[in-house]
């Protein structure tokens, strides 16, 4: 078949790449050591991984520890714009077939997946590391003739587990899954410290906007909006939360957080967020109670969070730069809208930084790991990487810290009845 | 069997009580919504419930509740130091059958579990709440013969917990159970925020001392540790944590502390507070580093968290007043040790405000009515509530906090696959 051997913006912007992967390799110890422990018997050895996943420094990382693992693999990204164009030119350089570059249109998003559902060789994929579930869905509606070819699904997101969890529901499903983002190291935090530390890169990067005394309001209160009312708590906003769950909705309050729904705090809000995993959360309704200029931007997976549709069908635009667009309504205000709906914090600055990714990361290619070299210990299904691996990916990142744990003794592990070496916690516990 | 009605401190506080238990009530909605909703069906009709669990107003709440809904009860403190005498005598003057007092031996505390077991009308127990499993343990091993009668036990505490999990792990449990301290409104509402409002209240009431600028070392960051740790950093001391999980571990250097071990930290620390569900966490080793008059003193429900027998048979003490006594070295120096390990919270304040025990003690009420009223759905083994039901027990707290929930549409709820009154995440989300 052929098919070009990569695409992406410019090879030349590769020297560059290469610099940003060693930096972040610094902060990554958690793939370093991944590499280390794993690197000689090669337990990826033979697995086809197609990834469709942000390319970014610390997606070239985790790239590169697959294929010191033994993997092949082919990469695009899991977004239009999130894809640092040098970290691309560096993969490349190195012979890796990578299908990505910053401001793809729609269709060549998809373009940029299909590329890698076939190896040069001419074998298909045989492993799946999704972003979004957008490569599986693919798979499943336009290719299942490879299906039975595919040993199984590594999945990250939130809105990606949930598309998942259908098509079980529905019988639909065909491959074991692991959701990666069931790990505590993922949902505890790439999803709250991951966001806490980079949504005001995101948004001070697009607007530098004073964020002292403005009023946020911030749509869902799961571990992405935890992390980010944080942010802009820390930074002296005003924040005001939406949530849907009573649980999270009392947390919220606990924190000092005002609850109160959208009809009621698109009047009043500066800055809005949505976090919530859902569709249409911010729709016309909001937009034109908006105060004028009013920012609006999205830290969930999808865009649909925000009703962009609607914005684009019934407002003119005016592209402030990159990533920031000003919206002109029907009844003359304005709103900027960021990043064109797509994680704020991704669009607009460099995502998660490369610490918070490691911990996903290692958690990553430990569910390739489990998935290729387990074929019979995992049914077809949604399943959840076990605990012991959590804290393995979570014990390689105590050094960096300069953590010092301490060990049980014998006496105290018989008490507690778990093992002096872990898993430390029953299933239930929350973290 | 002629025993005693009750055993209590003094009648002739039973005013004071019902001033307090009233005073109580404004913030305990969720227990209130109990009685409303299930006042008139009382499907606690028929139970008899014998109760070990702290004597304070909330439980008081918690009573008188459980008899609104049918149930007979009688009831002893799961803590030597935590009975709130006017609050006992008022439930007494009630006519409950209560049997505690602030100030126990640790054999009275053991006779107050037995008055517990065999009710008025000569018939025996068929339900346990427990906190701490102190009450499950005298029936299984002194009892036995009441087993069979017992439909159900419900657990508070995480230390309670591991002994039953122990037991069905050996095998030998033979009671369906609850543990309450798995659900959500449980595990991050009292453990977290009621510690976090709590703690320093004790440690004030009993020593007056600054914490800004001192050195505090907290054993554990789970929920209690958490929430510990978040209330001396919001008075500006320096915390420390100890771990053994490296994930809670990561947790704790995310939130800014520095995490080392008790060998380095008793060195440095001024004020110690252990919170881990373990055994002899802080011995002799650490306290004969400590720097002059440290402040010791425990969160976790069990006083065995800190050596304290080794303290009594290797230093001579002085009472300073309740709940504080000074301990002199073989070294010379002093060791400030509060409420006898007992949690400091309650040995030296008034325990949990009385919001969030309305969260947990609802969540209790409605475990007690899924075990009594559905036998055949809760096997022999350690369960958790129902998503749902924590769902309701949050529900039910939030007009008294002015949270407006934000309700899904028929699009949106279909879109996350989930009903539109929930439940509204996965069993395996943390929250």
């Amino acid at each position: 078949m052929s098919k070009p051997a990569h695409k992406i913006a410019d090879i030349n912007l590769a020297e560059a790449g290469r610099m940003v992967i060693s930096l972040a390799e610094n902060e990554m110890p958690g793939l370093l050591k991944i590499r280390a422990k794993y690197g000689a018997n090669k337990p990826l050895d033979g697995a086809r991984i197609a990834g469709c996943l942000h390319v970014t420094k610390e997606t070239a990382v985790l790239v590169e520890t697959l294929i010191i693992l033994g993997a092949k693999v082919q990469w695009c990204s899991s977004n239009i714009f999130s894809t640092q164009d040098h970290v691309a030119a560096a993969l490349v350089k190195c012979g890796i077939p990578i299908y990505a570059w910053k401001g793809e249109t729609d269709e060549e998003f998809v373009w940029c997946m299909q590329q890698t559902l076939v190896f040069q060789d001419g074998q298909t994929l045989n492993m799946i590391l999704d972003d979004g579930c957008n490569l599986a869905q693919l798979v499943y509606s336009k290719y299942p003739q490879y299906l039975s070819g595919i040993i199984g699904i590594t999945e990250e997101t939130s809105s990606g587990e949930l598309i998942l969890n259908r098509m079980f529901n529905a019988g639909e499903l065909k491959t074991p899954c692991i959701s990666v983002n069931t790990s505590v190291v993922k949902a505890k935090f790439e999803n709250f410290y991951g966001c806490r530390e980079s949504v005001i890169d995101g948004i001070r990067r697009a607007t530098d906007v004073m964020l002292a005394g403005k009023v946020v309001v911030v749509s869902g209160f799961g571990d992405v909006g935890k992390g980010c009312a944080s942010a802009f708590k820390m930074f002296g906003s005003r924040v005001i939360i939406t949530e849907v769950d009573p649980i999270n909705a009392l947390q919220a309050s606990m924190e000092g957080y005002e609850v109160t729904t959208l009809n009621e705090a698109c009047k009043e809000g500066q800055v809005f967020v949505t976090a919530t995993g859902g569709r249409q959360i911010l729709t016309s309704n909001h937009f034109l109670n908006m105060r004028e200029d009013a920012i609006v931007c999205n830290m969930g997976h999808f865009s649909h969070e925000i009703d962009c549709d609607w914005l684009n069908e019934n407002a003119t635009t005016d592209r402030i730069k990159a990533g920031v667009s000003r919206y002109t309504l029907s009844n003359g205000r304005h709103i900027l809208l960021l990043g064109a709906g797509s994680p704020v914090n991704l669009a607009c600055a460099s995502g998660c930084p490369s610490f918070v990714m490691s911990n996903v990361f290692a958690t990553q290619v430990l569910a390739q790991i489990e998935l290729f070299n387990n074929k019979a210990k995992y049914s077809i299904g949604v399943h959840s990487l076990p605990k012991k691996r959590d804290e393995e990916v979570a014990l390689s990142h105590l050094e960096k810290l300069g953590i010092k744990l301490t060990q049980l003794t014998i006496e105290q592990a018989k008490y507690l009845g778990i093992q002096q070496d872990g898993p430390y916690k029953p299933n239930h516990y929350r973290y």
